[in-house]
């Protein structure tokens, strides 16, 4: 090969490397993403990793409101056992919710979270609850799921946050499936079945 | 000195047969022409789908569509061609091929058969994406692809994976595209042209392939998330499993963001070319230029979220892409006044390239400014997915990166085919598309201002005054389009030839001190550029 | 000013009435518009005041480059000037148009953050509405007053009524009280969606697996419509969004009605969409 040629090869070869590097970096965005989000706080992600426990109680208040939401794929009910509370900066509280399965077969649903305005989440922390955990109700079962969490008072130190007033915790329930030896009866929810009526105009 | 290479030239004219040269192509010119007839094909296609949807459109009420997912498919395809096997072949594979070699002195590409893959790999895309169209539902998701629409569950059957695998082999062909040029740029330019006298145009490639670079491989690893999501169980945009319908659109616009730009930047290249050739004037500020490209490029990679300001983020990162953003703004503005102030003391010959040129600046501004609107997060409350957006939008690429196009062809094809093309009807043709367009795309800012939203196939009644006019405009265009083929096909018929330099003392590149046609080897001896002025 | 002139009034007594002639207003788009709908809320005026301020810096800005494009064809064309000059540089005015855009960036970058800011306050809200973007139609909760629950489904072109527009009436609005301030928390059920209101300017995505939140607080009395806002599947253009704003009194009367109206709402005899799911979220 010539020198020019040598050259050339040597050269595609190193822009070669750049794009794997840049494919690699979007598959890596996967955990990159998750993980910035937990650091930052960033779009409603609670800190979930190293909680402590409230410094102090604070007199200052905020309302935290609780949100239920049900894919309708899972035939539950689910709801919070309180909608608004008004609770003092590093008090730990405790708040329910409830989910009843209503449908005729057993199902298992997991539930994922977020919190309103995403700048707040930083400050909201959730020492115990029942998020990503999953849960199989027998047709029929009411089981309630406590969330223990506190507002850290730092919440009104931050320039961006201090003029917030409510705070909500959004759960959503999705349906899992699990295979026949984690399931109690065995029949699997067909989750892509669902049929949309075509709009008349 | 020339002559000397042109007789050697001659010698070594001799053309491969017919199926050696066109589909075992190593020639950057045969494969440039082949990249610019691809784009032809594609822009008819294109077209006729977007004429469908402006016939549509022109009145309230569904009267021709009355299937709302082939309504949707005829938008994204529409998209996906125009952008991907239109525009960029056109300006990277048709006029980067043919005349970045014979700016900078080189015989060919550096890698000519890796050339003629990247060609065929566009072939191959193209019709993977026009049976993406024909099998199953086709893919009713705009050229964007969110998940969870365009996941299993909403896009079952096989439309939106051949979609998928179109912009696998799309892609790959324009990085194979980006490293064949960015190596030749870089290792073959010819003595004494110096990286700071190379042409614009050649800067302008030479940022573009940087950026495919960077940007499609993004693109290739959210497209095959989404593909893994739908056919192999992964779960990256689910959110019932852990994953988030937000990270595709994130990917989505790292890649697509630079996009635009890759669109665009060969088109600035190609107007600094003619603005210079036709003021008799170099460059005004050519390393200004150069690097205005430059920030524009790398300032493109940090904005993309400003297509994502209604997804529900942070409000201090709205405010960072808004200011982001808008400093774009800063090098396009240098731009825009380094062309003006060529112009300034210049000779003027107002051919048609120069024409196409001037319209360019001008129409470009208009799209740049609706820019600058949408890029606060807060205006853009009331503007994300309306027509407002569509006729940014189409300024910017469907008006000003297609004039670029033009451009490009009026002021080469002389070169390209040896010929000249006739000059009356050109210039009623472009004045019949620059009405065209015009009439078609102003109107879509008040239709958007008045709130009407994208990709609908019927509208309110009281928003049918705009979209009657833009229909029209469709309908000039088409006109305008039409007009075009006769004029290349006039062209090639013509028997009045064109020598090496038809446009004078402001044709100081390269490419224009070989003969007309260019001959199918060139600068087999390097030309010497040491000591010579430099291009600015 | 109209504000206070209603509040003279025995709103109550209008509506009864069937009161609609005292100016309530229609928020969409009217024939021929070329500019945004009214703003109709302090966030959509603020928004309407800096695209007010950027429309025209931006026509400026292009009648300048016009201007001066015009110019120069006619001074330095090849008849009026034969020797075109060699200048290819001067510091001076490369500097000027590239500090001069950047101050401008900066002017325009003030009032846009601010405005910015302030949608994205945190005011203490009086209700709380949950809105749910479906295949395709919209839900809505009121948690605050009594979970009432219902779908709002667009009314088809062969049932409409006099004065209903076409492809924006819903069977059931959203009903909402004027002058007060109100908390969205916008999900999906499905695919992304978009709630959009221009008049209000709000404009939020519903995602599947998140909720988003903007609040708002509208100004006058009347009804308010607009579109989904984000390609949703083959009904995208046929979601449309209907707020009827009415007094506080009309709001509380009404919820009463609508807490009957709505209460078997679970088995909703419209066959929209067969779930798997008897009951629909229930939240409170």
């Amino acid at each position: 090969m010539s020198q020019r040629a040598k050259k050339n090869a040597r050269f595609a070869f190193m822009l070669t490397t750049l794009v794997a590097a840049m494919i690699g970096l979007s598959f890596a965005s996967v955990p990159l993403y998750q993980l910035f989000c937990q650091v930052t706080g960033y779009g409603g992600t609670l800190n979930t990793e190293n909680v402590a426990a409230p410094t102090g109680v604070s007199d200052k208040t905020v309302k935290v409101r609780f949100d239920a939401n049900i894919n309708p794929d899972l035939a539950w009910r689910f709801k919070p056992l309180q909608r608004e509370v008004t609770v003092k900066l590093g008090e730990e509280n405790l708040a329910f919710y409830e989910a009843e399965n209503v449908g005729s077969k057993p199902t298992t649903g997991q539930a994922i979270f977020n919190v309103t305005p995403f700048k707040a989440a930083p400050y909201f922390t959730k020492i115990e609850c029942f998020c990503f955990t999953e849960q199989t109700l027998a047709p029929g079962q009411i089981v309630s799921m406590p969330v223990q969490y506190y507002v850290d008072p730092e919440l009104f130190e931050d320039l961006d946050t201090k003029e917030i007033s409510t705070i909500t915790l959004s759960y959503t329930f999705y349906p899992i499936e699990l295979d026949e030896s984690e399931q109690e009866d065995g029949e699997k929810i067909n989750l892509s079945a669902w049929v949309t009526a075509p709009n008349k105009s | 000195m020339s002559n000397e290479a042109t007789a050697h030239d001659h010698h070594h004219d001799h053309k491969p047969p017919f199926f050696q040269r066109w589909f075992c192509s190593t020639n950057h010119k045969d494969i440039g022409t082949l990249y610019l007839a691809i784009s032809m094909v594609a822009a008819i296609i294109g077209g006729l789908m977007s004429w469908y949807i402006r016939l549509e459109l022109a009145e309230p009420g569904i009267q021709y569509i009355d299937d709302f997912q082939f309504y949707n498919v005829l938008v994204t395809a529409h998209g996906f061609i125009m952008v991907f096997f239109v525009v960029m072949p056109a300006l990277i594979g048709g006029f980067g091929n043919w005349f970045v070699p014979l700016m900078i002195g080189a015989p060919d590409m550096a890698f000519p058969r890796m050339n003629n893959i990247s060609f065929w790999l566009l072939v191959a895309g193209f019709i993977l994406l026009l049976l993406s169209a024909v099998i199953g539902d086709g893919p009713g998701t705009g050229w964007t692809v969110y998940p969870p629409l365009s996941d299993s569950n909403f896009h079952p059957g096989p439309s939106v994976d051949f979609g998928i695998l179109s912009l696998h082999v799309a892609g790959a062909s324009s990085i194979l595209g980006a490293i064949n040029l960015i190596v030749t740029i870089f290792n073959m330019r010819a003595p004494g042209m110096t990286i700071h006298r190379m042409p614009l145009f050649v800067w302008a490639i030479l940022i573009t392939a940087f950026l495919l670079l960077l940007a499609l491989p993004v693109l290739a690893g959210a497209l095959t998330m989404l593909l893994t999501d739908r056919n192999f169980g992964t779960h990256f945009f689910d959110p019932g499993a852990g994953g988030d319908p937000v990270l595709w659109q994130h990917l989505f616009w790292f890649f697509g963001h630079p996009e635009v730009y890759i669109i665009i930047i060969p088109a600035f290249g190609i107007i600094s070319q003619v603005i210079s050739t036709f003021s008799q004037k170099p460059v005004f500020g050519y390393l200004g230029m150069a690097y205005a490209m430059s920030a524009i490029g790398v300032v493109g990679f940090v904005v993309w979220a400003h297509h994502m300001f209604t997804v529900g983020f942070d409000v201090d990162t709205r405010a960072y892409f808004t200011v982001a953003t808008m400093v774009i703004a800063v090098p396009t503005g240098v731009k825009i006044f380094s062309w003006l102030a060529t112009m300034w003391g210049g000779s003027i010959k107002m051919e048609v390239p120069m024409l196409y040129a001037l319209a360019f600046i001008f129409l470009f501004v208009v799209g740049g400014v609706t820019g600058i609107t949408l890029a606060n997060a807060s205006a853009d409350l009331v503007f994300h997915d309306t027509y407002f957006v569509v006729a940014h939008f189409h300024y910017v690429m469907a008006i000003a990166a297609i004039l670029g196009m033009f451009c490009g062809f009026f002021y080469w094809i002389g070169k390209m085919s040896g010929k000249q093309y006739p000059r009356g009807l050109a210039k009623l043709q472009f004045w019949v598309f620059f009405i065209g367009v015009n009439v078609l795309f102003f109107p879509q800012h008040f239709s958007g201002l008045a709130g009407m939203p994208r990709r609908i196939p019927d509208y309110p009644d009281p928003y049918v005054a705009w979209n009657y006019i833009s229909s029209v405009g469709a309908l000039i265009t088409a006109v305008g389009t039409l007009l075009f083929f006769v004029v290349l096909w006039m062209t090639l018929r013509s028997k009045e030839t064109v020598g090496a330099n038809q446009w004078g003392v402001g044709a100081t590149t390269l490419e224009w001190t070989v003969e007309s046609p260019a001959p199918f080897h060139t600068h087999e001896e390097l030309p010497d550029m040491t000591g010579k002025a430099p291009a600015e | 000013m109209l504000k206070r002139f209603f509040a003279l009034l025995p709103a109550g007594l209008i509506y009864l009435l069937g009161g609609q002639a005292l100016a309530e207003v229609e928020m969409r788009s009217k024939p021929w518009q070329m500019w945004l709908q009214e703003p109709m809320s302090e966030s959509a005026i603020k928004v309407h005041d800096l695209n007010l301020g950027l429309m025209v810096l931006e026509t400026v800005i292009v009648i300048f480059v016009l201007a001066l494009m015009v110019y120069i064809l006619i001074r330095f064309n090849e008849k009026n000037n034969p020797v075109p000059s060699k200048t290819t540089h001067n510091t001076l005015l490369e500097v000027v148009w590239t500090a001069v855009p950047i101050l401008i960036l900066v002017v325009v970058a003030v009032p846009s953050l601010k405005a910015l800011y302030f949608t994205d306050s945190n005011p203490d809200v009086e209700m709380n509405i949950k809105v749910k973007g479906n295949q395709w139609y919209w839900s809505y909760a009121y948690p605050d007053n009594g979970d009432i629950e219902f779908d709002s489904l667009i009314i088809p072109e062969d049932e409409l009524e006099d004065g209903q527009p076409r492809l924006l009436s819903v069977d059931n609005p959203l009903v909402l009280p004027a002058h007060t301030k109100i908390r969205f928390l916008i999900a999906s059920n499905d695919v992304i969606h978009n709630f959009a209101m221009p008049s209000l300017a709000i404009k939020v995505d519903a995602t599947p697996g998140r909720v988003n939140e903007v609040w708002t607080e509208i100004n006058e009395v009347g009804d308010y419509y607009a579109m989904c806002s984000e390609l949703c599947g083959v009904n995208h253009g046929f979601m449309p969004i209907h707020i009827k704003a009415v007094s506080k009194e009309d709001f509380a009367k009404w919820v009463v009605e609508a807490k009957e109206e709505f209460a078997d709402n679970s088995s909703s005899d419209q066959p929209k969409t067969i779930r798997l799911a008897e009951a629909e979220n229930v939240t409170r």
